[in-house]
């Protein structure tokens, strides 16, 4: 099984788990189209 | 970046281990006008009070964008005065990934780290001569000119 990146949807949550975890956030900004 | 760089099984463990990561579509509008974005792929790196530690803009192959996203991280350390562990991921991005782009703003950056932690000017005119010896035509290596005014 290929593997993925387990992205979020939500800022908030990223800010989170990033003070929990203290890892930075990598933030994309993509366009689906 | 959907289509080469995210399925790529060295992007995905590097991304997964160093970040969090988060996506976020064009269609957000609050956001993209907070961070100012205009064009994508945009990549910001945040601490975790959201405030932003790099920035790129276009395609970047997974070749490119791990040692990219390397430096990235060692300046989240850098800001956060955690040079130990900044210095580790310049110096990761150098090893690891000699020739990429990336490669002389990690070596600007870990002069600049070892001079704040040292106090030692020596680093940063170090960091010259390495840049100019191996990045002669690098934007960092003329941010980095005068350095060589540094008695060494």
């Amino acid at each position: 099984m290929a593997l993925t990146i387990c992205w979020l949807d939500d800022l908030a949550k990223a800010k989170d788990h990033a003070r929990q975890t203290k890892k930075p956030i990598l933030l994309d900004f993509f366009n689906p189209k | 970046m959907g289509a080469v760089t995210y399925p790529n099984d060295k992007v995905v463990k590097f991304v997964d281990y160093n970040f969090v990561p988060v996506q976020i579509e064009t269609s957000n509008t609050v956001l993209m006008n907070q961070f100012n974005v205009s064009w994508t792929p945009t990549i910001i790196v945040l601490d975790a009070d959201g405030n932003e530690v790099h920035r790129e803009v276009g395609f970047l192959a997974p070749e490119e964008f791990i040692p990219t996203f390397m430096v990235g991280k060692g300046k989240f350390y850098f800001n956060a005065e955690a040079h130990p562990e900044a210095q580790g991921m310049f110096d990761e991005a150098l090893r690891e990934y000699p020739n990429s782009a990336a490669a002389a703003e990690a070596l600007f950056f870990l002069g600049v780290s070892r001079y704040k932690m040292t106090h030692d000017p020596k680093p940063l005119r170090a960091a010259y001569e390495t840049l100019t010896a191996k990045f002669p035509g690098s934007e960092w290596t003329k941010r980095a000119a005068p350095y060589r005014l540094i008695p060494s």
